[in-house]
């Protein structure tokens, strides 16, 4: 059955299908990525999102920087079992062997750089199509998780690749990012995820 | 014997005395009812911080965010730089109310340590119970949840909070770099717990 939700419109399996080997073939053959982001942080009760904007930069299989440089400098950068972070120029780090959530949304955060989270085990998967490409909203089956976000929605370009990812709370808050001038397969040196 | 006695009576009486005796406040007689605290006090402004915490030895950042959105009402969160929200409170009058706190935060006591900051910091008009002198700071005495606070004004300008418990100093609020009725920088530092909250405006 077609339906559509706010201007989307629900995509049949074969679509859904397609998209996923779309995604998944995309994610495969995606060895760095390189992209500015800005970032909406939502909150109902404020007047205006909070708007911070970096860049991200991602090497296979699982290195990934995540640097603000607007209105302050702040980086994360996931390596191996730790998250180090560099506030200002104090740097502390957290291993995430030993916070099972962190690890969690380590694991997310990398899949959904990609965009390859359709994992039907751990989340209930909605696709919608959209006039340039495709949305498609993941519901986490953890309770936990559930706890702090009741679904991931990724915006999908109609190669495949991911232009947004919004990460939707329980209360209706949400984070919003847009990623720009992303390039796919640039030479990236590993320096530049040492801490 | 009796040298001892008083020697300890005097140290007793020294060292439960008042704090504006320890910290060589002058007591004056201004005829003022009411200190105010402005900085929070825009219904159309999103004050946003970016925050560093260093709670015993350990640091952590995040933005922190502060919302008046009625008459005595507030809303106060704090999210990580990547968007995770880790708490949000609502202060209305003089009820007090979690809307969400992460469950790895969610205990009695730090929830009450924030819950007296964030009261002190946003509370606009507060009844004076006493006004003293001290160098160019005219200093009024006001209560907050039944707690002792001193307000150490400055050129017409609030500088500086502090909030004492058996006549000592127990935590520090201190507004930096004001520009347009906004406090760019604050520190609240605790003196009992090592505590230090730091914030600047973005």
């Amino acid at each position: 059955m077609m339906f559509s939700v706010y201007g989307q419109t629900k995509m049949s399996s074969s679509q859904a299908e397609a998209l996923r080997n779309l995604v998944k073939e995309q994610a495969e053959t995606t060895k760095t990525i390189k992209s500015d982001f800005i970032q909406y942080k939502h909150l109902d009760f404020l007047s205006n999102d909070i708007i911070t904007k970096g860049e991200l930069r991602f090497k296979s299989p699982n290195l990934v920087k995540w640097a603000y440089t607007e209105p302050f400098e702040y980086a994360v950068i996931f390596k191996n079992e730790t998250l180090f972070v560099d506030d200002e120029g104090k740097k502390s780090q957290v291993d995430l062997g030993s916070n099972k959530m962190f690890k969690q949304l380590n694991q997310l955060i990398i899949k959904s750089v990609k965009g390859d989270m359709f994992d039907k085990q751990e989340f209930n998967i909605a696709y919608y199509a959209l006039p340039h490409g495709s949305e498609v909203h993941f519901s986490p089956k953890d309770s936990k998780l559930l706890e702090y976000i009741s679904s991931f929605q990724i915006i999908f370009s109609a190669k495949g690749d991911v232009e947004q990812v919004k990460m939707l709370e329980p209360s209706g808050d949400y984070t919003k990012i847009e990623f720009k001038q992303r390039t796919l397969n640039s030479r990236l040196d590993d320096a530049i995820f040492n801490p | 014997m009796m040298r001892f006695l008083i020697l300890s009576l005097c140290l007793l009486t020294l060292g439960c005395g008042s704090y504006p005796k320890k910290a060589d406040l002058t007591p004056t007689n201004l005829q003022v009812n009411t200190v105010s605290n402005s900085y929070f006090s825009d219904l159309t402004k999103d004050y946003v911080y970016k925050a560093q915490i260093e709670v015993y030895g350990k640091t952590f950042g995040g933005l922190f965010i502060i919302k008046k959105i009625g008459e005595n009402h507030h809303r106060v969160a704090f999210t990580t730089e990547m968007g995770n929200k880790l708490f949000d409170f609502s202060f209305n009058g003089d009820n007090f109310m979690v809307n969400y706190i992460m469950d790895d935060l969610n205990k009695k006591m730090f929830i009450n340590i924030l819950k007296e900051d964030f009261s002190a910091l946003i509370k606009e008009q507060l009844a004076v119970t006493g006004s003293y002198q001290k160098g160019n700071y005219t200093i009024y005495k006001t209560h907050i949840l039944n707690q002792p606070y001193f307000y150490f004004i400055q050129n017409e300008g609030l500088e500086k909070i502090i909030k004492t418990k058996g006549g000592k100093e127990k935590t520090s609020f201190l507004f930096q770099e004001i520009n347009d009725n906004i406090a760019d920088q604050i520190t609240i530092k605790h003196q009992s717990i090592k505590l230090i909250i730091q914030l600047k405006s973005i």
